[in-house]
């Protein structure tokens, strides 16, 4: 499945970064969503899940917004030619490094067998913040139902959702889990939100109230 | 800081006491002045004596067929019109900056009302380097209205090209079912190019026959129409102004030629052309000479003034015609410059502007109604200025984040030439004492 592209990075911190597109789609970006974009000059992926979709306002649109009846011609210019990029946030959740420095690594370790992505399922993907964030204009891209399952196969990145101060860490979470769900054959998904669900058991075992919010979000 | 306001106080409220004085006494010259306009009604033989009289050297408004004091309520729009809106901006050369040249921003919509799409934006910079470009044949670098004349030439030559590709794209595309096997053309909206050369006489005649109408179009300006460089620095600059001038005025021959419509919109307009037609009317015939003529009945009065006293929401006043001497230019070319007032506020809030329009305009009812129409219809979103010059102007300015990014790439294209680039130590000062310091608020 080819890399769908869906916005440009505008600014970029470890923690982060703020992707922009000019009009959404209806599927595209959406609060929750799995997506990727490479740091290190093409050595490493980055993961995100977007939390923050945007789109600003300025004095003129507002006088805009006051009129009573703007014309179709006036929404239009304003929505598609003004109030363009639409802006999104996106907090890092892990990384991966490119399949050349992994092949390398597995060549070191003995075998000279390039896995395939059902074996790869989770090898490589590192859930920490990422070594150096992606540059301004570095193509975002959705996360392929491939690239889900590799990066959800473990639950490490759960923390860095939960931790996150200044995202809505819990609805991001729901959101992402059921998302993974999704990108599951349909036989495992039932298995794959009970896992989820075991692992949010431990996470949050001192919280039981947040703990039953959120399996309230994620339970089939 | 610079300023020292603890001392400027006094000196402002001062300002302010006085201007309210004085629109106090402006206020009670206006119904003597709505009083002259209705005497006058129709200009008769007698007040065209007068304005003869007068000479060239009077400014006032000549009056028209319609009666001075007539107001027109606002027609009904098209149910579809193109509205098109351009303005210019430009960088000036900086002789303290690393390389000597300027730019033109010339920013453009093409807004179809009652049409469902987004308008058509556009923005297109020209960067002017070359020593003809930068000086004249007699004299040092390129004066700054010579830059504004060619700015202003350029607003009025993509007001032409999109004039002209609103009334082909219809022609396109019936020409792709008329003529079966012939490309319709690559025909985008605001980037036609015409090519009804093409064909042969009988497939021109059959065309013109069958020509799809378009729908109307309404070139806007953001000033008036007649050029502001040609009006004022035309005796210092001679040559190179009736060059300018010429080319501009080929522009407004493109406009005519598509079948389009043109308009200069002036907001808050200063002048005051039609008090100085009640003041002239107000003279005896044997009374008119150049000392009578300075008298200033109305000083400090404006036309805006008067009519906002005059006019009610969407109304016009009466067209007249411009008695400047660069009009005669214009009326040589068939474009005499007419105009009038226009009220594009709503209850509760005045806002008079003028408009100028040529005389191909001027005189065909259907087109003034639909100047009026449409400027009114542009003004209700912006409260009161048309929305496609909000949106040209917008689409033009180069803001100082841009002009000095613009100053990078430059100084990075000497570089890679090998050429040292240096600002001048007079903006080096400036630079180093524009930052913050310690004590400004």
């Amino acid at each position: 499945m080819t890399d769908r592209l869906i916005g440009r990075v505008l600014r970029a911190s470890t923690l982060g970064f703020c992707g922009a597109m000019k009009l959404p789609e209806p599927d595209v970006p959406t609060f929750g969503m799995f997506c990727k974009a490479a740091a290190q000059r093409g050595q490493s992926e980055i993961f995100g899940l977007i939390y923050n979709i945007h789109v600003d306002d300025d004095l003129f649109a507002r006088q805009v917004a006051t009129v009573e009846n703007p014309s179709a011609a006036d929404i239009a210019d304003i929505q598609k030619n003004r109030q363009v990029p639409v802006e999104y946030d996106v907090l890092a959740v892990g990384y991966r490094n490119a399949v050349g420095t992994a092949v390398s690594l597995l060549r070191a370790a003995g075998t000279s067998q390039l896995p395939s992505q059902q074996q790869w399922s989770g090898r490589g993907v590192i859930h920490s913040l990422p070594p150096q964030p992606p540059m301004t204009l570095d193509p975002i891209y959705a996360c392929t139902p491939e690239d889900i399952r590799a990066f959800t196969a473990r639950f490490d990145f759960f923390r860095m959702a939960l931790n996150s101060i200044e995202v809505p860490g819990d609805e991001l979470l729901a959101a992402a889990v059921r998302s993974a769900a999704t990108a599951q054959p349909d036989q495992d998904r039932g298995d794959y939100l009970r896992e989820a669900g075991r692992e949010l058991a431990r996470l949050l075992a001192r919280d039981l109230s947040r703990l039953e919010n959120l399996l309230k979000r994620i339970q089939p | 800081m610079s300023l020292e306001f603890s001392k400027l106080v006094s000196e402002v409220e001062a300002m302010g006491a006085a201007l309210a004085r004085r629109a106090g006494e402006l206020s009670e010259m206006l119904p003597d002045a709505r009083a002259r306009l209705q005497a006058i009604g129709l200009a008769d033989d007698e007040l065209r004596e007068k304005i003869k009289r007068a000479g060239d050297r009077w400014r006032g408004a000549i009056p028209t067929a319609e009666p001075v004091s007539a107001t027109f309520p606002l027609p009904a729009h098209p149910p579809q019109a193109d509205i098109l809106g351009a303005d210019g901006s430009q960088v000036y050369p900086d002789r303290h900056g690393s390389a000597l040249y300027y730019l033109i921003n010339v920013g453009s919509i093409l807004y179809s009302y009652g049409a469902e799409g987004a308008p058509v934006c556009r923005s297109a910079s020209t960067v002017y380097y070359e020593d003809a470009d930068l000086y004249g044949e007699t004299e040092g670098l390129i004066p700054t209205a010579l830059i504004d004349g060619k700015r202003d030439t350029a607003e009025l030559s993509e007001l032409a090209r999109l004039a002209e590709s609103c009334h082909a794209e219809p022609l396109r595309r019936a020409q792709g079912k008329l003529f079966a096997g012939h490309s319709p053309g690559t025909c985008i909206r605001g980037k036609c190019e015409r090519s009804e050369e093409s064909q042969s006489p009988a497939q021109g005649k059959l065309r013109e026959a069958s020509r799809p109408a378009s729908p109307p179009s309404l070139a806007l300006v953001d000033n008036g129409l007649m050029l502001w460089l040609a009006l004022e620095a035309r005796q210092v600059h001679r040559p190179q102004v009736d060059e300018i001038l010429r080319v501009y005025i080929d522009q407004l021959d493109r406009i005519q030629a598509s079948d389009g419509t043109i308009a200069g919109f002036v907001g808050r307009p200063r002048n005051a052309s039609v008090l100085a037609l009640l003041h002239l009317a107000s003279l005896p015939l044997e009374n008119i000479n150049e000392d009578t003529l300075k008298t200033a009945r109305y000083r400090g009065l404006t036309d805006r003034t008067l009519f906002e006293y005059v006019l009610r929401p969407g109304e016009r006043s009466a067209v007249f015609r411009s008695s400047s001497l660069v009009n005669l230019d214009f009326k040589a070319r068939g474009h005499e410059m007419y105009f009038f007032y226009l009220n594009c506020g709503r209850p509760g809030k005045k806002e008079v502007a003028r408009v100028e329009v040529p005389q191909w305009v001027a005189l065909d009812p259907n087109r003034l109604a639909f100047v009026h129409a449409a400027i009114v219809e542009q003004c209700r979103v912006p409260d009161g200025f048309p929305y496609v010059l909000v949106r040209a102007h917008e689409l033009a300015v180069v803001t100082m984040e841009e002009r000095r990014a613009m100053d990078e790439m430059v100084q990075g294209a000497l570089l890679r030439q090998g050429l040292r680039s240096a600002i001048s130590q007079k903006a080096q000062t400036k630079q180093w004492t524009g930052a913050r310091r310690r004590h400004r608020l």
